[in-house]
């Protein structure tokens, strides 16, 4: 209800006040030179020009001003306020009101003024009727910019104070962006996953706030009237620059295929409109403003008939500031269509933050369901029970090679114990492992597991047991050579950051044995791989003349 | 007493082996051990053994096809598994034991025992019939047989639908798998009790047993009052 109550005096003072003066004023006539004279309120004017010299920069001008329904007993003070180019002495009725710069017949002691100038007027010169505005004028500089004169007459209270209360929201506006983009910018350095959505809306919040800036400066800084054109062209390029990011931002979020070809189509037609509409400002940003808002508007129904999350949110913004513009002049229009879809984008990315916490959730579930997988090759009923029985059987027909049996299981299950919390242990480690297990696996099959290693870096890491796995697959798929002999090589390259890990199974191998990725070993090696380096890994595994070979490249970066 | 073993482990092997040649003594002429399934598949395709000691490891899809096999066959299969939580299944399928590994002479004597003692067991767990029909194994549930028939050293199934299906393994092998729900009436018959409607007594103790569909089997006049008791 607050709120409400605020946003209704709010726009009750962004509407006229019915306490306005009303007056009316006739188009500019000018005359070149410089006469005291002219400044006189009946001074006849017959051989004016309507249209300025552009070669002159030193001029009068003349403009009527009729006040129509100022109440005779109403004394509050009335603001003259003029938008013109030029350094020039103000006279309201022949009465000189002030000055805009300094006016002076040449270029060196002109002291620029500015294109909105505001003017209290003597109480008795600002009744209802017939007025004159002269302005004795110097434009030095820009001579050629034939700007004429706007006049308005206002409550000099209001004529000040409206457009900084209006500036004072948008600064409020700016700084919500401002913060905004030091948050997602600073979001983007600290990730670790670095998404350009991230940063781009950093930029875009960022580009938002400065527009907001730039738009409403002129209102607190004086400008003068020779560098008026800087600050638009400011506005055109960061309207330009949003209004390519903006759709470029949807296009990421919405998963838009062929995206630089849109953008590609857009960026040609923001640069004609640049060349066509040149030095047409305000014309210009809005023209941009609308490609914007047209190629946002392909890339959400894009969406839409994708079904893509929070399209519609979107969708519903484009059209609500559609609906703004058509009722809000520009400026305002820029504000409120700009904050409508910044707040859909905004909506986006908790949608997207939202799904990253959940793969985050996911990947913390996949870790300890790989910590529990690596506890399980301790007690899977295969490995345990196959395991007793040939031990027990070692211990009832040869007790000291059955103590021999239990020192390598125990040695094992040490090991497994001591990785288990780990995503990534030395590769001494996990060889230590394959060398307990090939122990273990020698009483029970009765086979001679022979372990040779080249190029091992020991400290080296690796994900826990992924060899291991590797090893168990090699002992159940392969036959051991005549003399009961199968071979176990693991070799190890480096190069420019990939690294290679080979394992070679000098054995015949079992019939039928194939390289299957479905496999519950392959599996747990895949899941561990992707834990500890997302997609830069590749698992090879085939028959080779000598046996079987197996292949993990993990890839730099 | 032909007797194949399939086991991977060598060491496990070399127990089993023993440990039947020690319960068998010199009445086994044969023990042949296979390493891996693959091997005792094609050992069982050219030779008929009269006891499978099968290491089944029964969570591929292939152990269970393989089970299906071995139980459609005239002899019977003993599994030794790790997996314990499977027996349950094995029994379902028809085997005559499954021993639990880690094991002990003891433990494989009750198996092999099993060979020798004739009648239902009480703790009878089948629950289908494997059977060999044009090249495939087909499951027959056991509440759908009415009778089985001996026929030399097959049997024939007598199902409710009218329909007769043969099974390699003789009546007194199928006795010792099937539940006490079932009778042996005969020496050529086994019966379910639920299939029985009334027992006929003619002149010269001469019995017969009346089904539920009216069709009429000979009962052996040695098992008629074990059968009176039941049907009562």
């Amino acid at each position: 209800m607050v709120k409400f109550r605020f946003l209704f005096f709010l726009t009750l003072f962004l509407s006229s006040c019915k306490q306005d003066l009303h007056y009316e004023y006739t188009d500019a006539v000018y005359k070149n030179g410089d006469d005291l004279n002219w400044a006189k309120k009946n001074y006849d004017t017959s051989g004016w020009e309507k249209e300025r010299d552009p070669k002159t920069a030193v001029f009068w001008s003349r403009v009527n001003v009729r006040i129509t329904n100022r109440d005779p007993k109403d004394s509050i003070s009335v603001g003259l306020g003029i938008h013109s180019f030029g350094s020039f002495d103000v006279y309201w009725d022949g009465v000189f009101v002030g000055k805009n710069g300094e006016f002076a017949k040449d270029k060196i002691h002109e002291v620029p003024g500015t294109e909105m100038s505001d003017f209290l007027l003597p109480d008795s010169l600002a009744r209802s009727g017939l007025h004159t505005l002269a302005l004795r004028t110097a434009q030095h500089f820009n001579t050629g910019e034939l700007r004429g004169v706007d006049v308005k007459l206002q409550y000099y209270k209001a004529l000040i104070q409206r457009p900084l209360v209006a500036t004072s929201y948008m600064n409020l506006m700016a700084g919500a962006f401002l913060v905004a983009a030091f948050y997602y910018f600073l979001l983007y350095i600290n990730s670790s996953r670095k998404e350009l959505d991230v940063l781009i809306f950093g930029i875009i919040c960022l580009l938002f706030f400065a527009l907001l800036g730039v738009e409403h400066v002129k209102f607190y800084i004086t400008i003068p009237y020779s560098h008026f054109y800087t600050r638009l062209e400011i506005v055109g390029w960061l309207t330009f620059a949003i209004s390519l990011l903006v759709p470029f931002y949807f296009t990421i979020q919405f998963y838009f295929k062929k995206k630089f070809w849109l953008l590609g189509l857009q960026l040609l037609i923001l640069i004609w409109i640049y060349i066509d509409n040149f030095r047409h400002y305000d014309w210009t940003a809005m023209l941009f403003s609308y490609t914007m808002w047209f190629f946002s508007l392909i890339i959400v129904v894009n969406a839409l008939f994708r079904n893509v999350k929070g399209a519609w949110v979107v969708f519903v913004g484009l059209l609500m500031s559609a609906v703004a513009s058509a009722f809000i002049v520009y400026d305002f229009f820029l504000f409120i269509c700009y904050t409508l879809i910044v707040l859909s984008m905004l909506y986006l990315h908790t949608i997207r933050a939202k799904l990253l916490e959940k793969e985050h959730q996911s990947s913390l579930i996949l870790s300890s369901r790989l910590k529990l997988e690596l506890l399980k090759k301790n007690i899977q009923p295969h490995f345990i029970k196959n395991t007793l029985t040939s031990m027990i059987d070692w211990i009832e027909e040869s007790p000291k090679d059955g103590i021999v049996f239990i020192q390598a299981l125990a040695k094992e299950f040490d090991i497994l114990n001591q990785i288990g919390e780990e995503t990534l242990i030395p590769v001494a480690k996990e060889i230590a492992l394959c060398k307990a297990h090939l122990k273990v696996m020698q009483f029970r099959k009765e086979i001679n597991y022979v372990w040779e290693q080249s190029g091992i870096d020991e400290l080296d890491l690796i994900p826990p047991a992924i060899i291991h796995t590797i090893l168990e697959n090699g002992i159940t798929h392969s036959m051991p050579s005549i003399d009961k002999i199968i071979t176990f090589k693991l070799s190890f390259e480096k190069q420019r950051g990939n690294k290679q890990y080979k394992l070679l199974t000098i054995a015949r191998n079992r019939e039928n044995r194939i390289e299957k990725k479905t496999g519950t070993g392959f599996q747990y090696i895949a899941a561990r791989l992707t834990e500890s380096y997302g997609d830069q890994w590749t698992f090879e595994s085939q028959a080779v003349p000598e046996g079987w070979l197996t292949c993990i490249k993990i890839h730099a970066g | 007493m032909n007797i194949l073993l399939v086991e991977d482990e060598a060491r496990i092997a070399k127990r089993v082996a023993r440990m039947s040649r020690e319960f068998f003594g010199s009445t086994i002429q044969n023990l042949v051990v296979c390493e891996s399934v693959n091997g005792g598949i094609k050992y069982l395709s050219e030779h008929t053994p009269d006891l499978l000691l099968l290491d089944l490891n029964l969570n591929g899809e292939d152990g269970f096809d393989l089970l299906k096999s071995v139980t459609a066959s005239a002899f019977h299969t003993i599994i030794i598994s790790a997996y314990t939580e499977k027996a349950i299944t094995a029994f379902a399928y028809g085997v005559l034991d499954f021993v639990p590994k880690p094991f002990d002479q003891e433990r494989l004597n009750l198996a092999f025992r099993r060979l020798f003692t004739s009648g239902p067991k009480s703790e009878g767990k089948l629950e289908y019939l494997a059977v060999k029909k044009a090249g495939s194994i087909v499951l027959i549930d056991i509440k759908e047989v009415r009778y089985i028939k001996g026929a030399g050293i097959y049997t024939e199934l007598h199902l409710l639908n009218g329909k007769k299906a043969l099974h390699d393994k003789s009546l007194e092998k199928l006795e010792q798998l099937l539940p006490a729900s079932f009778e042996r009436i005969h020496k050529s018959y086994i019966v379910p009790i639920n299939q029985a409607k009334e027992i006929i007594v003619h002149t010269g103790s001469k019995y017969l047993l009346e089904l539920k569909n009216g069709e009429i089997l000979p009962i052996g006049r040695s098992r008629y009052k074990e059968l009176k008791r039941k049907i009562i």
